[in-house]
């Protein structure tokens, strides 16, 4: 029995939960340095980064959160499942970068609108890097909005909820109720309360995000997770203290606006009364135009994509032109004949996956119950922590442990976030089993391994494989931990990405870009096809 | 041992005479060579450029023909990561430290060396440091006005260069009060990155010292007292500057890069870089047009050199010391000096080098070559960087 919770609890602890612990016990302590504090508050920037990290993240995790309800309305009872889960794949870095090919004043757009108004010279229209971050805030939306369209769907499409949810609907719609008026009343204070995690990681991550930022964000102030990002970097002592207190502020402040967040939702309440009570209703003709939006998200990523293959071939490329003047495959041959980013990042993120998968599992199948609630709320906990602190810790106990710039060390500093990612996506499908399946095995005599392997996981394997596929595309697209933890001895394809940023090569960005997206997206696709029923994938 | 080569070194240093430097490790050089065998040097170098990654791509091949070195170009974004890289593990007793050599200079090699972090002294015994000109190229052994000190080897010269499309810019403007007047005639055109980026930082030095009557001063460590005498007309200067900058000075472009890269769209009018071959190479790779133009300013603009340096902890200090050697060789000059494949300046003292290895250097006139050159002036002490940068942010940082 003892050796059976040993199996259970043993792999996630080892891969998540105690790393995490002691990078936070290694971290804190150096940055409660009130000298740095000091600096960090009156940094002449802090107070602008401040409201600017606040306004983006709360107007970019709201926008989402409204888009992607109403695109979930909209399906009524289609699976948005599946198409959502190639959005997932793109990393937000690739995004932000084929966003600013898209609408910067040398961009695609511009160069549509140039023969139309006659100009000669790229407008001096105000898109990526505005004061107010609203080309950040829509790229956080962009990118968010299919997330939680994803992380909707895969709870209707949940066993029980279904099961309850049907009958429900039924007796609404047979009252008179329009789909609109249904899914209010009916669907939405049952979606919300189980949403909790999910909202809260999209609220974390867009206050906290720093290559999406660098790329698509304002520089005068930037945001603060920005602002911390370059302190820290500096080679100045004292600087990076105070890069260390900017990111301990970031991590109170997202702590303090889920909580306010949370606080101020139960306020909504008389709003939600008065709905309740108001009689059946039809929908407004308007709500029909809400079945555009998730074709618009594919129209969009289909541009960003087709954007950034253009730019990822074009050798020449002035102003007004629609076209490049020549192609060249320059920039792709320099990907695979300096192949080792590539692949590194291939097999951290397929070793990364299967390890959370494998120890997500353990855990749910063999561990008590009660001990789920530890890991879920952990897992939470870290996703709601800035990647830098987290990261930064990660890199203070590899240097103590004497492993920076080895191969255990960027393992470690990828599943991290792979084993919390995957242990929250699994941990529902995984415990809304049905029990009564047990019960028949055992009927049938089958034993306790026999029922897994041939009964239980076959029959999980569409969640299964989803969960390893979000591993595989959040390891792909790790950039703060893998900087810090490859000492310069390893070099990942985001790493490649945003060093080649900073040099303006957009043919080789932009292939850096697209490789990016490459990776999850192969995984996704295989883990949807194989995630199919038997019957269908002949 | 160590020690004893160490007092071999300081003892040659002080005769400042290359040629008894020469000849003081030419005892252990062959020994160094031969411990260097098999060993990899992580060269930390920034590589935001295809020119200079290709060059050292051909370094490190060469490196191991003829050493048996490897040499691995750890590719970085901004030299300050290796700094605190370094200190941290030095920190936590790391001796076989990730980095073996660094390309540096200025305000991060002052301070590595103010904390030890550095090996040497050694760069003034490597063989063909007796080649460098250290009396025609002060900067050699004043970096940003700290002294050297043999604790990192020269590698190539810099100068503030401007440059433009010659069909767009008729008259560059060579002073910052003619750039002013330039971008007030063209608004939104003008730009420089926002430091801290190097760049940008060596650009509102560069309107310090242009802004300031006797410029002396600057050579001088710096302190707040000192700097507010000339703090009201730089900003004053700056002020009239940012009026008709892109996005009126509100938000800057964020790196030297991105800045090109919006001069060769058209975007911007005047780009900047420390390269003064840079223009030239830009013609050559096809990125700006053959009627390309580089100029710099009448009076002068900041020169300086930037070197390569070993980490007090690197593993393999032989090797590194061995690659600093070879990138110092006529060879690796002459070649990094010609403008179809890098255009950086040497360091070395061409004239005193064989006849046929003069040759080499000569870089036919290319279109984008600098055809206004101005005096290089010295960097100011590398102290007046925070208190430049910190009041800039103050006064420019908020939008």
């Amino acid at each position: 029995m003892t050796a059976t919770r040993l199996v259970a609890v043993l792999p996630l602890t080892l891969l998540f939960l105690l790393p995490l612990v002691a990078a936070l016990v290694l971290v804190l302590p150096g940055l409660l340095d009130a000298t740095a504090f000091a600096s960090m508050i009156a940094h002449p920037q802090f107070a602008g980064a401040l409201w600017l990290t606040v306004f983006t993240g709360l107007l970019g995790t709201g926008l989402a959160v409204l888009t992607s309800l109403a695109i979930v309305h909209a399906a009524g009872s289609r699976d948005l499942s599946r198409g959502s889960g190639l959005f997932l794949a793109v990393p937000h870095l690739s995004l932000a970068i084929g966003l600013a090919f898209l609408i910067m004043p040398t961009g695609v757009i511009a160069r549509l609108l140039a023969p139309l108004l006659g100009w000669t010279s790229p407008p001096q229209w105000v898109t990526t890097q505005d004061p107010w971050g609203f080309t950040l805030i829509a790229a956080l939306v962009l990118k968010e909005t299919p997330f939680l369209v994803w992380a909707f769907a895969a709870l209707l499409n949940r066993d029980d909820m279904r099961r309850a949810l049907d009958g429900q609907v039924a007796v609404a719609r047979s009252l008179g109720h329009g789909p609109m008026s249904i899914f209010l009343r009916v669907i939405l204070p049952q979606l919300l309360p189980r949403m909790a995690g999910p909202l809260i990681a999209v609220l974390a991550y867009s206050l906290t995000v720093v290559d999406m930022a660098v790329v698509v964000g304002p520089g005068q102030p930037p945001t603060l997770a920005q602002l911390a990002w370059t302190d820290l970097n500096d080679g100045d002592a004292a600087t990076a203290a105070r890069g260390g207190a900017g990111v301990l502020i970031l991590s109170g402040l997202v702590l303090l606006l889920i909580f306010l967040v949370g606080a101020a939702l139960p306020l909504l309440a008389p709003l939600r009364h008065r709905l309740l009570a108001s009689p059946p209703r039809q929908d407004a003709k308007l709500f029909r135009l809400l079945i555009i939006l998730w074709p618009a998200w594919f129209c969009i990523y289909g541009a960003v994509m087709l954007v950034m293959a253009l730019q990822s071939i074009a050798a020449q490329w002035p102003f007004p032109d629609l076209l490049p003047q020549h192609a060249t495959a320059a920039a792709w041959l320099r990907l695979v004949q300096d192949s080792g980013p590539f692949l590194t990042t291939f097999v951290l993120a397929l070793a990364t996956a299967m390890s959370s998968v494998a120890a997500a599992v353990a855990w749910l199948e063999w561990a008590p119950r009660r001990a789920d609630r530890i890991a879920a709320l952990v897992a939470v906990f870290a996703l709601c922590l800035p990647s830098l602190l987290v990261g930064l810790g990660q890199y203070r106990l590899f240097l103590a442990l004497g492993i920076t710039g080895t191969a255990p060390a960027l393992f470690l500093a990828h599943v991290l976030p792979v084993a919390a990612y995957v242990f929250l996506v699994l941990a529902g499908p995984y415990r809304s089993f049905d029990p009564r399946w047990n019960a028949v095995a055992a009927g049938l005599t089958a034993q306790p391994l026999r029922f897994l392997l041939r009964i239980k996981w076959p029959m999980l394997k569409a969640p299964i494989l989803a969960a390893a596929a979000t591993g595989f595309a959040v390891s792909v697209a790790q950039f703060v931990p893998a900087q810090l933890a490859a000492a310069g001895r390893f070099s990942t394809l985001p790493m490649e990405a945003v060093t080649l940023s900073a040099g303006g090569n957009r043919p080789l960005i932009a292939t850096h870009g697209l490789g990016l997206m490459l990776l999850p997206l192969v995984a996704f696709l295989l883990a949807g096809w194989f995630g199919q029923p038997r019957w269908r994938m002949r | 041992m160590l020690n004893r080569r160490r007092l071999l070194l300081t003892t040659a240093a002080s005769l400042f005479l290359p040629v008894q430097t020469g000849t003081a490790q030419a005892a252990d050089w062959p020994a160094i060579e031969a411990a260097a065998k098999g060993q990899t040097v992580y060269f930390n170098a920034w590589a935001g450029s295809d020119p200079i990654n290709a060059y050292i791509k051909w370094a490190a091949d060469e490196m191991k023909s003829r050493y048996g070195v490897t040499v691995e170009h750890v590719k970085i974004t901004d030299t300050a990561e290796v700094v605190k890289r370094v200190r941290d593990e030095v920190a936590a007793g790391k001796q076989d430290g990730s980095v073996d050599l660094v390309w540096i200079n200025g305000e991060n090699f002052r301070t590595m060396k103010s904390e030890k972090l550095l090996f040497g002294p050694f760069s003034e015994a490597l063989p063909n440091y007796a080649l460098v000109d250290t009396e025609g190229k002060p900067t050699t052994r004043q970096d940003f006005s700290e002294s050297v000190d043999g604790l990192e080897a020269p590698w190539g010269m810099a100068q503030l260069t401007f440059f433009a499309d010659g069909a767009k810019v008729a008259e560059p403007p060579r002073s910052i009060a003619a750039l002013t007047r330039f971008a007030a005639a063209n608004p939104g055109r003008v730009a420089y990155p926002a430091p801290p980026d190097f760049h940008g930082t060596t650009f509102i030095k560069q309107v310090l010292i242009e802004s300031a009557i006797s410029p002396a001063a600057f050579s001088k460590p710096a302190d707040r007292m000192l700097f507010s005498s000339y703090q009201p007309v730089w900003e004053a200067m700056l002020d009239a500057l940012h009026k008709s900058l892109w996005r009126e000075g509100r938000q800057f472009p964020k790196s030297q890069a991105e800045v090109t890269q919006m001069v060769a769209d058209g975007e911007l009018l005047i780009g900047l870089t420390f390269n003064p071959n840079e223009p030239a190479n830009l013609v050559a790779a096809g990125t700006m047009p053959a009627g390309t133009i580089a100029w710099q300013h009448e009076k002068g603009t900041i020169g300086n050199t930037h070197f390569v340096a070993i980490p007090v902890n690197a593993r393999s200090k032989e090797a590194a010391q061995v690659f600093a050697n070879f990138l110092m060789s006529p060879e690796a000059q002459a070649r990094k000096n010609d403008i179809k494949v890098w255009g950086d300046p040497t360091v070395l003292a061409v004239s005193r080098l064989a006849a046929d290895q003069q040759a080499s250097f000569a870089n036919a006139a290319a279109p984008g070559s600098v055809s206004l050159p101005g005096p290089a002036l010295l960097e100011p002490h590398a102290s007046w960087v925070p208190l430049l940068e910190d009041a800039w942010l103050k006064r420019y940082g908020k939008g």
